[in-house]
């Protein structure tokens, strides 16, 4: 499947994005706001530094262990009435879920929010075999009735004002003269999405966590869309990446304290919804069927590779909103699935690393994602190293990869080094205005048609530095 | 398409690639949940009111309103009064076994109608008929299993005569409970749910009820009711229902 944005380059993308005075507005209210909040939601609650390390060893464990983890939760879900499935790739994915779809007879799938199917691209997929997916996260409903993708992990419509919201619900649901106010625009979606729920012969679903010891998958959500649609449809597919598996409830408590306050300043979100299989026999309701897809895409290469740190991600989306970079440019302008510095990971993870040679570079390693991070991941360090690997598998532009030897080459060689303090003091003169350099010539412009450059000394440290000596002051 | 055999074989090879990255162990669990459930449950019922007050502030924090009655026979009048204040003349309920008490003859004095939950699974019938029911009636009743004080949550498990969606289709929900419910912290809720799972479960779910269904996915603006209930109420009947 296509990556529609890809069709220009990273640097165009960015630059249309920092371009747009209402984007960059509505970004900075928003990863705003969401610091605030959850520094909010930690600062009152002091055990929460604890459970994050605590977090973390969780998800290392089970990683250790992955294969008998995932066992214990197949089993389990087997037990309980369910049926689990194995994709290695999206295809693998699409094909399980349109089978399911065909063989049920199911011709309208809701769905709650879920990266995983966001992954996969499972929307095109459904309705070219005939199956209409309603997405019924509001965010998401918004983005699918404007034919666009979400622009940030958990507030997937936060690019689009609610002018542009109500313009959208005219057209596209037919209804006249909508007033550009967030409570009526809610209230029709929640009468449109209603319907849907009622009728709808599937739900899909993604899965926050599961628990291996029960067979239970976890969803969290604020709006509800999580409960209706594995309440109402009498088919549940639950989409989950192999990494999401948690070995106990004890240690499910353990998350469910950090995830919402990092997500959203909350202390736990508004529902959150443990399933067990299909519908007991004894129960009114719930569906008759439950699938588990597992989804592989990239992720069991990684157990044994360089980005097995980004297999503990929760998707949070704490570290897009402290991103420096995130926070100017937005989701869309990344051009994969997952926007942010995790998302840089995760595109590499699903898409090898040659996906990310300029988004790699996209980021001032400036480390406030991995402060963030509620499993406190090193998203830089994992930067460095994929920055490494797209110049070693000659992934990067030759240019690119010729400056930056011969910058190592002459690092490795401090009297050539001295030299070219006095060197470029001299070639610089013609290109530093008022202190900085605005432009420079050849390939190296590349650098500064976005950035200036501060000027070389007039003194260096290290000729300063022999100047103390000199001077008998060291 | 894969199967289990590969996926587990695959996932074995990494980890015989790769050295943990630190030595980390998953959760400590009680080794006799249901034990140590009982004990919180005993020690936290002696300090209740403390809890309580919490229970209160984090509810309310997240839009949530609670009543206090002194006895269950005091319940039928909190909702009688909230469904004249909403309009509203009918109300879903879960089954009296699962409640804890019939609210039945007292809803009815108080005018409304009551749309009962059986116990025992109708026939296929009957049970859209119920599901339409619950879909348009605008009071859901129902009981609860554990009440967090910490983040003001109300956590219900499904099963007979407790459908999933009394808590979730009518736009105002209704909830009854008492000391016994009362737990401190989210770690307490971890012994609780592994305690309900030594044993079969009556139901397939069970919900986290943190406050009224909300949004904030147009432009920040938080609002209440995209989807499930706009308001929640708790009631707290301070005398232990069924004592």
């Amino acid at each position: 499947m296509s990556e529609p944005e890809l069709a220009t380059p990273f640097r165009a993308r960015a630059g249309e994005a920092l371009h747009d005075g209402f984007l960059q507005q509505a970004l900075t209210i928003a990863t705003t706001k969401f610091i605030d909040l959850r520094r909010e939601a930690f600062g009152e609650f002091p055990e929460g530094e604890a459970l994050r390390d605590r977090a973390r060893a969780i998800k290392e464990a089970t990683l250790q262990r992955l294969d008998h983890y995932l066992e214990q939760l197949v089993d389990n879900v087997e037990r309980l009435g369910g049926t689990v499935h194995f994709a290695t790739t999206p295809e693998d994915a699409r094909r399980i879920i349109l089978d399911i779809a065909e063989r049920t007879g199911a011709r309208m799938a809701v769905k709650s929010k879920s990266m995983a199917t966001e992954e996969i691209h499972l929307n095109d997929a459904l309705e070219a075999a005939g199956v209409t997916p309603v997405e019924t996260d509001l965010g998401e409903y918004i983005i699918q009735l404007a034919h666009e993708r979400p622009s940030h992990i958990i507030a997937p419509a936060i690019h689009k004002t609610k002018g542009q919201v109500a313009d959208l619900f005219s057209r596209e649901l037919g209804r006249p003269d909508v007033p550009a106010d967030p409570e009526v625009l809610t209230a029709i979606a929640r009468a449109e999405l209603r319907e849907k729920f009622l009728q709808a012969d599937m739900g899909i679903t993604g899965a926050n966590f599961a628990v291996a010891d029960t067979g239970t998958v976890v969803l969290v959500t604020n709006e509800g869309n999580g409960r209706m649609v594995t309440t109402l449809p009498r088919v549940h597919v639950a989409v989950m990446g192999v990494e999401k598996v948690v070995p106990s409830m004890t240690d499910l408590a353990v998350f469910l304290a950090i995830l919402a306050k990092s997500a959203t300043g909350q202390k736990l979100s508004v529902y959150t919804t443990l399933v067990r299989g299909p519908r007991k026999p004894t129960e009114l309701e719930g569906p008759d069927e439950f699938h588990l897809v597992l989804l592989d895409n990239g992720r069991i290469d990684q157990i044994g590779g360089t980005l097995r740190e980004a297999l503990s991600c929760l998707r949070c989306g704490a570290c897009l909103n402290v991103c420096p970079v995130y926070r100017s440019i937005g989701g869309h302008a990344y051009g994969y699935t997952y926007p942010g510095p995790i998302g840089i990971l995760l595109t590499a993870m699903l898409n090898g690393p040659g996906s990310v040679k300029d988004l790699a570079h996209a980021s001032s390693l400036c480390g406030a994602c991995a402060d963030a991070c509620p499993v406190r991941i090193d998203i830089p360090r994992m930067l460095i190293e994929l920055r490494k690997e797209v110049d070693e598998k000659r992934i990067a532009p030759w240019t690119e990869r010729m400056v930056f030897r011969a910058f190592a080459w002459l690092l490795g060689r401090p009297a050539l080094f001295r030299l070219t303090a006095p060197i470029a003091r001299l070639m610089q003169r013609p290109f530093a205005r008022g202190g900085r350099i605005t432009r420079l010539p050849l390939f190296f412009g590349e650098w500064t048609r976005t950035r200036d450059l501060p000027p070389v000394a007039a003194r260096t440290f290290s000729e300063r530095w022999d100047d103390l000596a000199r001077e008998g002051r060291r | 398409m894969s199967s289990r055999a590969e996926f587990l074989t695959r996932i074995r090879g990494q980890l015989a690639k790769t050295p943990a990255l630190f030595t980390a162990a998953p959760s400590l669990r009680p080794a006799r949940p249901r034990e140590v459930a009982d004990t919180i449950r005993r020690e936290l019922a002696e300090r209740w009111q403390e809890s309580l007050t919490r229970f209160q502030r984090e509810f309310e924090r997240v839009g949530g309103v609670l009543h206090h009655v002194a006895d269950v026979q005091d319940v039928p009048a909190v909702v009688g009064r909230l469904a004249r204040e909403r309009g509203a003349s009918s109300v879903v309920a879960w089954h009296p076994s699962a409640l804890g008490f019939d609210p039945t003859p007292g809803l009815a004095a108080e005018q409304l109608t009551v749309h009962g939950m059986p116990d025992v699974l109708p026939d296929a019938e009957r049970r859209r008929a119920l599901r339409e029911t619950i879909a348009t009636t605008p009071l859901g009743l129902t009981g609860v299993d554990a009440a967090l004080a910490e983040t003001g949550t109300m956590i219900l498990r499904s099963g007979p005569g407790r459908p999933r969606s009394t808590s979730l289709l009518p736009a105002t929900h209704v909830a009854v409970f008492d000391r016994h419910a009362l737990v401190e912290s989210l770690a307490q809720v971890g012994v609780l749910l592994e305690a309900w799972h030594t044993e079969e479960a009556p139901g397939a779910v069970i919900n986290f009820i943190t406050g009224p269904s909300r949004t904030a996915d147009i432009e920040l603006t938080l609002t209440r009711g995209v989807h499930g209930p706009k308001e929640v109420h708790a009631i707290f009947v301070e005398r232990p229902i069924g004592e």
